[in-house]
Formats: C-alpha cells, structure tokens, sequence
C-alpha cells in the first residue's frame, strides 16, 4: 500500500512534503517534496513544482520536475513544465512542453 | 481504489485539503481539512486545522475544532484543544478534549454509537409515568402527589388536564388559602407606591 494517496475527488492547495511513495489520483496545487516515487494518475491534475526521486506521470502535470532518478512520461501523460533528471522516457502518446536538463 | 486518500506516516501537508470521499490522516496536516466523506485521524497523526467531514474518528492530536455532519468520536489517547459539534458525540475514556462540544443536527440514521440510547430513554420513562401518576392522583394521598409535580414539569400538564380531578384533591387537605391574597396584592401594592414617594 502507497504511503500516501490523494484519491479521486480531493485537492490539495498549499505544499506536500513526504518520505514515501506519493499517488495522486485528485488534485494537488503548490509544492510536491518527495524522497520516494511520485505517481500521477491518469486522472490526476498538478500543478505545482515536484521534487522527487522517481516520477511517473499518466495524468496532467504542469509545473517544473526535478527528479534524483527518473521522470517516466506514459502515454496520455501530458506534462508542461522543465524537467531536471538523471533519465528521461517520452512514451509515445504523451504530450510535452519544455526545456530538459540531463545534467550531462 | 480512488475511492480513498491516506495522507501517510511520513507526510507533511501544509495547506487545505478538501474534496469528496474517505481520508485517512496518519502524517501531519497543518491547514484545514474539509471533506465530504469520513475522515479518520489515525494514532500519532496531527492536524493544526479544522477538520469537517460526514464521520470524523479521532486517534490523534486536533488543534482546532472538529465538525461532523454526522458523528464525531474521539478515540483513547487522542487529544483535542478545540469545539466539537455534530449530531452525535462520542468520548473514549482516556481521550483528552478541551474546548466546546456540542451536539446538534438531526441523527442521520440508526444510532450505532453506545451513549445515544442513555438519552433516548429518558423522555421514554417520562411519558409512561403521567400515565401511572394520574390514577395515583385520585388516592386520598396529596402528599405524595406533590413532590412529584415539582421534581417532573411534565406531570403539571397531565394535571391540569383533569380539572375534575385535581379541584377534589387540592380543596379537602387546605381549603385553598392563596385565591384571596392574590387579589389583594394589586391593591397593597398601590398603597406602597403611595406610602413609598413620602
């Protein structure tokens, strides 16, 4: 079971900072912080900064992404924002606006 | 799943938290939480904020006030520094509540809640006494009648009621000295507010 899930339905306004795995199913504005796997569901809605180790992104994302390991943008994602991570995956299918940063 | 959110062990939400269905708060929340379905506190969560729900259960510590469409229980070892109110109410012994509790609201449905048939039975009794109280009446034994309608002010309805009782039994013991002073007060009092301006 996910440490934290924001399911369908709940919004969260203001800044979320956890040392687990965080689903968002629902919506979340302002800041995500977190030291462990960041899903995003297909219906969820971000937008916020997200500060993560690992990103997986299958709803909307709007906001600039750093994450320590990988960002993971599936088909039907659709993420707007930079993105800072050591690995990067566009599936196909996705949608994506911004600048990406490898740190090569 | 999608139904529920847990806001975990590990998490930090500063902010509101609002929406529709089940959360779970076992983290910190510093902001208030409004939602629409049932909200559950878990043991060593805490939430700097009002929370309102449909079922709030209460396991942890509550700076703020707690507002239950429905019910508001709080559990042993929780502790609240705020106002509780719902329709019903529920403290665990050993949970440690300061502020206002209220409650109010129509009862959504059966009560689950152990506390809830200790009132219910109350007005229960009250209703089948006068029953019992008005052949009592008729006893030769105003005595006993009267500590009755002072401790009861629902049994003076039942005996006004029955004016044909209750004239028997008020007039044989004291031949009812009161109606005459009655009528004399206004009388007395106008010859104070005479006597009083001198």
């Amino acid at each position: 079971m996910a440490g934290t899930v924001i399911g369908e339905g709940l919004t969260i306004e203001g800044e979320v900072t956890s040392d687990e795995e965080v689903v968002v199913h629902g919506t979340l504005r302002g800041t995500l912080k977190c030291g462990d796997v960041v899903s995003v569901g297909s219906g969820a809605v971000i937008e916020a900064d997200v500060d993560a180790s690992s990103l997986s992104v299958a709803g909307h994302v709007t906001g600039n992404v750093n994450a320590s390991e990988r960002v993971d943008l599936q088909a039907g994602g659709r993420l707007v924002g930079d993105v800072k991570a050591a690995r990067l995956t566009i599936a196909d299918g996705a949608s994506f606006k911004g600048n990406v940063d490898m740190e090569v | 799943m999608a139904e529920g959110s847990v806001i975990g062990r590990e998490t930090v939400v500063r902010g509101n938290v609002r929406g529709s269905g089940g959360l779970e708060i076992l983290g910190r929340v510093e902001g208030d939480v409004s939602i629409e379905g049932d909200v559950l506190l878990g043991d060593g969560a805490a939430v700097r904020g009002n929370i309102s729900g449909a079922q709030l259960t209460i396991g942890g510590a509550v700076l703020g006030d707690l507002r239950g469409t429905e019910s508001v229980l709080v559990e042993a070892g929780a502790r609240v520094v705020g106002d509780l109110l719902a329709p019903r109410i529920g403290i665990a012994e050993g949970a440690l509540v300061r502020g206002n509790v209220r409650t109010e609201g129509e009862p959504a449905l059966a009560p689950p809640a152990a506390k809830r048939p200790v009132p219910g039975q109350r007005p229960i009794s009250s209703f089948s006494a006068p029953r019992q109280v008005s052949p009592s009446i008729t006893r030769p034994s105003p005595v006993e009648a009267r500590p009755i309608e002072r401790e009861r002010p629902a049994e003076r309805v039942e005996a006004k009621a029955q004016p044909a009782e209750t004239p028997a039994t008020k007039s044989s013991p004291e031949n009812e000295p009161p109606p005459p002073i009655v009528p004399a007060l206004p009388k007395n009092a106008r010859g104070k507010k005479k006597s009083r301006p001198k």
